[in-house]
């Protein structure tokens, strides 16, 4: 019985989801719960993940490849033109991209938050392999296994905070320049 | 999960209700489904009590892993756990079971003669006050056409010992069929969610979630919803002095499982009970059936609400509808399936009929498709 309760030995699919920022704090038997709730999935380079507007169910993780992030040109809507119309322009890639992501990082993380509707694009960049984390398991988790979601929503509100502060130093250079 | 929490985390929530044409698929797909699963009964009944099972042994599962053991050894333990409680349970049961057994015939004859001596003096009652009742020899007619049918339900006990003996080797694959849900289930849901394309992905990653939360919803609710009846009704018992006053709330709350039909045979089995037990006092049956309408009411409006009325907020129309249709379909195991059928189904349905009518996601589909085609036959 002793030996049943032993600290988990990792497997090479744990340690990879070891390297991910969101799940690094986790130990191996937590990482064993989470990796229970997680989906992977294939996309070929082009391929929407999902599109501005969509309910967000889930956050994507990148495994490998790359993808892009993109938002439609504020302007068209501005100026009455159908939403749809500036789709080939951000497939150019040359309007609305906001970030192009590499392996380990992760996207669509609101979506563990709250019901709101994506404010981006996703497609894939390059052919590329994501991991897939719902957020009614990661909901689920907050009440079954609290201290791995608050593990989570640590390394969650940390990205966040990193994000706002990037936002706020561009837009105080963008008001100097002006 | 109610309703309103389905509707609230519903994917595009601002979308109108759905049609009339997916309605009307969800009821036929819901009776059609009802229909095969009277022709295999047999793996029906094991495979329902084996997701109740599942959903009753899934905390501990989670607990130990929680604690650092492998799934495959936590499932194994847990099960093994259930198993060797229900032998210890079973051979503590047996040498009074066994012992009982040779008496079983004597006891139902006794318990249906005090039935019907109950309804004979009530409706004598009845026909002293009632001289159009007196006329008609209500009492008489009933007595002659019940002597009739107690005859043949003790005629019947031994098929329905047969019935039993057949069904136990079927029931056997419940523990080890749950044992394989707790090993392998999420490998299941990961298969089912790899064979969906990337398009629907999300869209189908939540149909399963609701899936596996209404059956979960509704299955512990069952449990609960099993637990309070069986409390309360064994609690009103042991006031009134019925004998047996734990199994019989047991025994009444596991029949009605099947909407109506079993809470009437419920009744029935504790006004026999209080009928024959107090031969002399036939006020204790009336008791026993205030106690038995008392619960009834008690079940429909709050423990009901309070446990599966959580997983299952139907509207009460299509409900009734729906058990009605499920009996004619179905019979009995119709009557006990139908809700937990329709509420699959429900949330099958509804997903189904918002991906297929939604053309940006039909489209990126399409784009998929493509790009998967040039992929393929890229250097040919």
């Amino acid at each position: 019985m002793v030996t049943l309760f032993q600290p988990k030995k990792t497997s090479p699919r744990l340690d990879r989801l070891h390297e991910l920022s969101l799940f690094v704090n986790l130990t191996p038997a937590e990482l064993e719960i989470v990796d229970g709730l997680l989906h992977e999935r294939i996309y070929l380079e082009g391929e929407v993940i999902f599109d501005e507007g969509d309910e967000g169910q889930a956050i994507y993780i990148i495994a490998s490849g790359e993808v892009l992030i993109s938002r439609q040109d504020q302007g068209a809507h501005v100026d009455g033109h159908d939403p749809a119309a500036s789709l080939p322009r951000r497939r150019q890639g040359d309007t609305g991209r906001v970030a192009q992501l590499g392996p380990g990082t992760f996207f669509g993380e609101l979506a563990l938050l709250d019901n709101s509707s994506r404010s981006a694009q996703a497609r894939a960049a390059s052919p590329c392999k994501l991991i897939v984390f719902f957020r009614d398991d990661f909901v689920g988790l907050l009440d079954t296994h609290a201290r791995i979601a608050s593990k989570i929503s640590r390394q969650l509100a940390c990205h966040l905070g990193a994000r706002m502060r990037t936002l706020a130093s561009s837009m105080s250079v963008n008001q100097r320049l002006v | 999960m109610s309703a309103s929490s389905i509707k609230a985390a519903r994917p595009h929530a601002e979308h109108p209700g759905s049609g009339p044409v997916v309605w009307a698929a969800i009821i036929a797909g819901t009776c059609l489904l009802l229909l095969v699963f009277q022709k295999v009964l047999w793996l029906v009944v094991p495979f329902l009590l084996a997701l109740i099972l599942y959903y009753f042994l899934y905390p501990p599962v989670r607990a130990l892993i929680y604690r650092g053991m492998s799934r495959d050894a936590a499932a194994s333990l847990v099960t093994l756990a259930f198993l060797v409680l229900l032998g210890i349970v079973g051979v503590a049961l047996m040498p009074r079971l066994t012992s009982q057994a040779t008496q079983w015939q004597d006891t139902v004859d006794r318990y249906v003669q005090g039935g019907t001596q109950l309804l004979d003096a009530s409706l004598r009652s009845l026909e002293r006050h009632s001289p159009p009742l007196a006329r008609a020899h209500l009492a008489d007619t009933v007595a002659a056409r019940l002597t009739q049918s107690t005859g043949s339900i003790a005629d019947h006990l031994e098929p329905v010992a047969l019935g039993i003996m057949a069904w136990t080797p079927s029931l056997l694959l419940a523990p080890f069929l749950a044992f394989f849900f707790l090993r392998d289930g999420r490998r299941f849901k990961r298969f089912l969610g790899a064979a969906v394309p990337n398009a629907f992905f999300e869209r189908s990653l939540f149909l399963l979630h609701e899936i596996d939360r209404t059956a979960r919803a509704y299955f512990q609710g069952l449990i609960n919803l099993t637990i309070l009846d069986t409390v309360t009704l064994a609690a009103g018992l042991w006031l009134l002095g019925i004998p047996g006053p734990l199994a019989l709330g047991l025994i009444c709350a596991v029949l009605a499982w099947v909407p109506y039909v079993g809470s009437i045979l419920g009744g029935l089995l504790v006004v026999l009970v209080a009928a024959t037990d107090f031969p002399a006092d036939p006020t204790m049956a009336y008791w026993a059936i205030g106690l038995f309408g008392l619960v009834r009411l008690l079940d429909d409006f709050l423990y009901m609400p309070m446990t599966i009325g959580k997983s299952l907020e139907l509207h009460p129309l299509i409900t009734v509808l729906m058990i009605f249709a499920g009996g004619a379909v179905a019979g009995i195991p119709g009557l006990m399936l139908v809700l937990p059928v329709l509420g699959v189904v429900m949330v099958i349905g509804e997903t189904i009929g918002l991906i297929v009518t939604d053309p940006r996601l039909m489209a990126r589909h399409r784009h998929a498709k493509a790009l998967r085609r040039i992929q393929a036959s890229a250097d040919l």
